[in-house]
């Protein structure tokens, strides 16, 4: 899964750049899709809300879109290793403009679980 | 969009409430998809990469240990955003630290909306 970090650094771009980017972006996805490397990816509007505390009992506007860990979009690829998904990360138009991708591999089975289950390995070395 | 932040509270839990949490977690998933709220949705595993700027630098990330690192994702099929955050107030993860960001997802990419109105603008 590629999640696209926005700090708005496409606010420094003129209308012109910032048609081309679109245009460059749109054909890069087209591309993707054809290959039938990605699934269909979406953008997030830079609206939304942060739910958090015990029964969600705290709603907070956000996120906050001038920040370097907000979420601009994302797309789910259908690659078979990491290495190609950052080669398809490294080939992202909007990259040359600043901005950054953070990769990370699906997980098959919840980290939760795993974690539970090496857990419940140690307590029983423990019990040995 | 639910996008899942934090995955430092795992750290202080015994395996007994992991498995718990974790039951809870894919039990809610399941109705959510079985009521047709939820169209897809998956965890992240922890490790991963970034790529950055112009000469696309790839360096390690996110930290396995953040407040903000994502660590999975619910798609829903709702009509409002109250909707989503009320499916958010049931997070299992909540009691423990976790974080819901609920996110709409866009009709068309934000970048090219800007552009349009601001085309709209200058015509006038």
């Amino acid at each position: 899964m590629l999640l696209y970090r926005s700090d708005e650094w496409y606010n420094t771009l003129s209308q012109e750049q910032l048609q081309k980017l679109i245009s460059q972006n749109k054909a890069w996805i087209e591309r993707l899709s054809a290959e039938g490397r990605v699934k269909p990816g979406r953008a997030l509007e830079r609206t939304g809300a942060i739910v958090s505390g015990i029964n969600g009992r705290f709603v907070t506007d956000g996120p906050f879109a001038e920040s370097k860990e907000a979420i601009g979009g994302y797309l789910v690829l259908d690659v078979e290793t990491i290495e190609e998904a950052i080669a398809i990360a490294q080939s992202s138009p909007g990259l040359a403009y600043g901005g950054s991708i953070e990769v990370r591999p699906v997980a098959a089975e919840c980290p939760l679980d795993v974690r539970a289950r090496e857990l419940a390995r140690n307590e029983q070395f423990a019990n040995v | 969009m639910l996008l899942f932040r934090g995955n430092d509270w795992l750290k202080s839990l015994s395996s007994e409430e992991k498995q718990k949490v974790t039951d809870q977690w894919m039990a809610w998933f399941r109705r959510l998809t079985d009521e047709s709220k939820a169209v897809a949705g998956n965890p992240l595993e922890r490790e991963g990469k970034i790529v950055s700027g112009k000469n696309r630098v790839v360096s390690d990330g996110p930290f396995a240990e953040s407040k903000e690192a994502i660590g999975g994702y619910f798609l829903l099929d709702v009509a409002s955003l109250h909707d989503a955050v009320a499916i958010a107030q049931e997070c299992p993860g909540l009691p423990y630290g976790v974080q819901v960001e609920v996110r709409p997802v866009a009709a068309e990419c934000p970048v090219a909306s800007e552009l349009k109105r601001e085309a709209e603008f200058a015509t006038v």
